[in-house]
């Protein structure tokens, strides 16, 4: 348990809480007339919000700190696979859905491993075919497909 | 017409082909995803979800939702079947819910035994599995109709329970996991108000407008929130897996697990009507139970098959247990189901009283398809079992950025959305972080799924009461469930302040 990020995360809840608060108060006005208006349940929702925040925050002083063991975390292929899905989300439109899911694939399967580079393209190949293939052919669903500019 | 005619009915929708093989492909997967470490029964409905969405779209809309919730509750009882295979063999947990099978489980695969082992556990989930369908039908009716009855008052404070016992048993701190269900239901007040059209929270945005979807929510949260991990911490883990030499259990060893087996599916079956205490309480329970009244004691954690009987069964009891409240009542009582009551809701389907009034194709076609999912899980596991245990060999190299591929294909397929899928991978990151901190991941997918409903019983109740929120401490059923609410959420946290070990559900 790490206490720091409880902290941030109970001034966070808290923040939001207020925000919600605040934005129903704003609602109130267009409501229609009933006293039962739109914003009664998004406003009692940011005040026990409030108050379980600051129960949060009470609570990290509460408990002491364990320093546990830092575990060594694998952040170059996190992010080197953020990055990509990133990438693959924002071009998915435009470059179209077979390109895109190929390169995606295999760059994310060498970034997990360094070896057996023709299974990866083969596999990232029939994927992004098969899916395609069959979604939009057999299913008849709604994918683009190809780069917009063909 | 009485339960019995519904139910033949029921086969008659189970037993057409495409059903069957719909429940057929849901519990190959979902003893697929009991197995591979990596998924749970949550990711893995949620990752389905916009398959058989695309694939069921072609059917009328009340078949397509039968047959989608036909698919998707295969994986999740399926899920419960494979969990065991890896507890045997690799002393590794599938999920959560099979924790406890590796005590003993693990032992008998060492003695040699894990052919038994795992026969004992196929045949036992499967007993679970008929004991909880017949509970089931027998409870469906009668409790439908006590539900009917029920105002918006009544509904509210239901829900409330409902939703408490989640966050109460959720995890290590409750605090977190009530934040957590606020967080959810806070998600679900985003978008166009229900009852007077207003935009809420919404900023002008238009993709804001339809609501946040609790697919993309989930997806992102479950299954990226899980790939995140495995990549991050990466595990170099040999994978040894233990010899099954003979399939068939021995007399002594059938006679050993026919009360274990017994005891867990009807002590399952109760821990899983109960929202908040799934699969995962379901098996510790039955274990501790098994333990306390054997007469060798000592014998548990050496190799006992009481010990993997009893969890197996009673694990797989919850699963169908908690279908209870989900269709009768419309309250899910844990993540999966959740998740299953927004599948149903993405088909205009809405579980509870009514369900089984207004779709009665789709409530009894999936109990018909759960005993016919059973028998085919039963086949599967036996002679199976051992082409299942090497699928855990998957190499994590292709597997994980596949996960990847299909939610995003999935969320895309069904919300055609760039914001969607940028939502889920922020969600991805933030499932990561949540889950890491011991903030339960559960608990906002339901509230998430139970949002609109909580609200609109909320305003529906003090509309007719002219705003007085006396209404819900003065009628006697809804002041019930809100003091039984009360007291799970303060019984636990009294239970932990006299230094008591409270077993908590990791399931969800």
């Amino acid at each position: 348990m790490d206490i720091k990020f409880d902290r941030i995360a109970s001034v966070l809840f808290l923040t939001i809480g207020v925000l919600f608060i605040i934005g129903s108060r704003n609602l109130a006005s267009s409501s229609y007339g009933s006293s039962v208006g739109p914003d009664i349940f998004p406003s009692i929702l940011g005040a026990l919000l409030v108050l379980l925040s600051i129960r949060l925050f009470y609570e990290t002083f509460m408990t002491r700190n364990h320093h546990g063991e830092k575990e060594k975390l694998q952040y170059k292929p996190f992010l080197i696979i953020f990055v990509a899905t990133l990438f693959y989300i924002l071009t998915l439109e435009t470059i179209g859905y077979v390109i895109t899911t190929f390169i995606f694939l295999f760059v994310c399967f060498q970034t997990m491993e360094r070896t057996k580079w023709v299974k990866s393209l083969v596999i990232s190949a029939c994927f992004s075919g098969l899916v395609y293939f069959s979604y939009v052919q057999v299913l008849k669903g709604t994918l683009p497909g190809w780069p917009i500019w063909f | 017409m009485d339960t019995l005619d519904y139910l033949f009915q029921g086969f008659g929708t189970a037993l057409i082909w495409y059903n069957i093989a719909f429940a057929f492909v849901g519990v190959l997967i979902g003893t697929a995803v009991g197995v591979l470490p990596g998924i749970g029964p949550m990711s893995g409905v949620a990752l389905l979800i916009p398959v058989t969405a695309s694939i069921t779209g072609g059917l009328p809309p009340e078949q397509a939702a039968t047959s989608a919730i036909i698919l998707l509750a295969g994986v999740y009882y399926g899920a419960m079947y494979g969990g065991s295979t890896t507890s045997i063999l690799l002393n590794t947990p599938g999920e959560s819910s099979s924790v406890v099978t590796t005590l003993d489980g693990y032992q008998m695969a060492k003695k040699g035994r894990a052919g038994s082992a795992l026969s004992i556990a196929a045949i036992g989930s499967f007993v679970a599995g008929i004991v909880t369908l017949v509970a089931l039908i027998l409870l469906a009716k009668p409790l439908s109709a006590v539900a009917l009855k029920f105002g918006p008052a009544e509904y509210f404070s239901l829900m409330l329970l409902g939703l408490g016992a989640v966050s109460g048993l959720a995890g290590k701190s409750v605090t977190k996991a009530l934040i957590m269900t606020i967080c959810g239901l806070l998600l679900g007040t985003i978008g166009i108000d229900n009852v007077s059209g207003i935009a809420r929270f919404t900023f002008d945005v238009p993709w804001l407008y339809q609501g946040i979807e609790f697919l993309t929510i989930a997806v992102g949260l479950f299954a990226l929130g899980e790939v995140f991990k495995t990549i991050l911490e990466k595990e170099e883990d040999e994978v040894h897996i233990a010899k099954i030499n003979n399939l068939l259990p021995s007399k002594d060893e059938f006679k050993e697990s026919a009360g274990p087996i017994a005891r867990g599916s009807i002590l399952g079956f109760f821990v899983g009507i109960l929202p908040g205490a799934g699969a995962t309480l379901a098996s510790f329970f039955s274990y501790i139970l098994e333990k306390k009244i054997s007469k060798y004691p000592s014998k548990f954690g050496t190799g006992s098959i009481a010990g993997v009987a009893a969890p197996e069964s009673a694990n797989n009891a919850a699963s169908g247990g908690a279908m209870i409240p989900l269709l009768t009542l419309g309250i899910p009582g844990s993540g999966t189901t959740a998740i299953l009551m927004g599948a149903l809701m993405m088909y205009n389907v809405q579980p509870g009283p009514l369900l089984f009034e207004d779709h009665p194709q789709v409530a009894w076609g999936l109990i018909a398809s759960m005993f016919i999912g059973n028998i085919m899980l039963l086949i599967l596991n036996l002679p199976l079992v051992k082409v299942f245990a090497k699928i855990i060999q998957t190499p994590k190299q292709f597997l994980i950025p596949i996960i990847i591929a299909i939610s995003i294909f999935g969320v895309y397929a069904v919300q055609v959305s760039t914001y969607d899928l940028l939502l889920l991978l922020g969600c991805g990151i933030l499932g990561y972080f949540l889950n890491k901190n011991d903030y339960p991941i559960a608990p906002i997918v339901l509230g998430l799924v139970l949002g609109p409903m909580v609200e609109n019983n909320l305003r529906r109740a003090l509309t007719i009461s002219n705003g007085d929120f006396s209404v819900f401490l003065t009628r006697p059923i809804s002041l019930a469930f809100l003091i039984i609410t009360l007291l799970w959420l303060i019984i636990p946290f009294l239970m932990k302040r006299r230094g008591k070990e409270v077993i908590i559900n990791v399931e969800g």
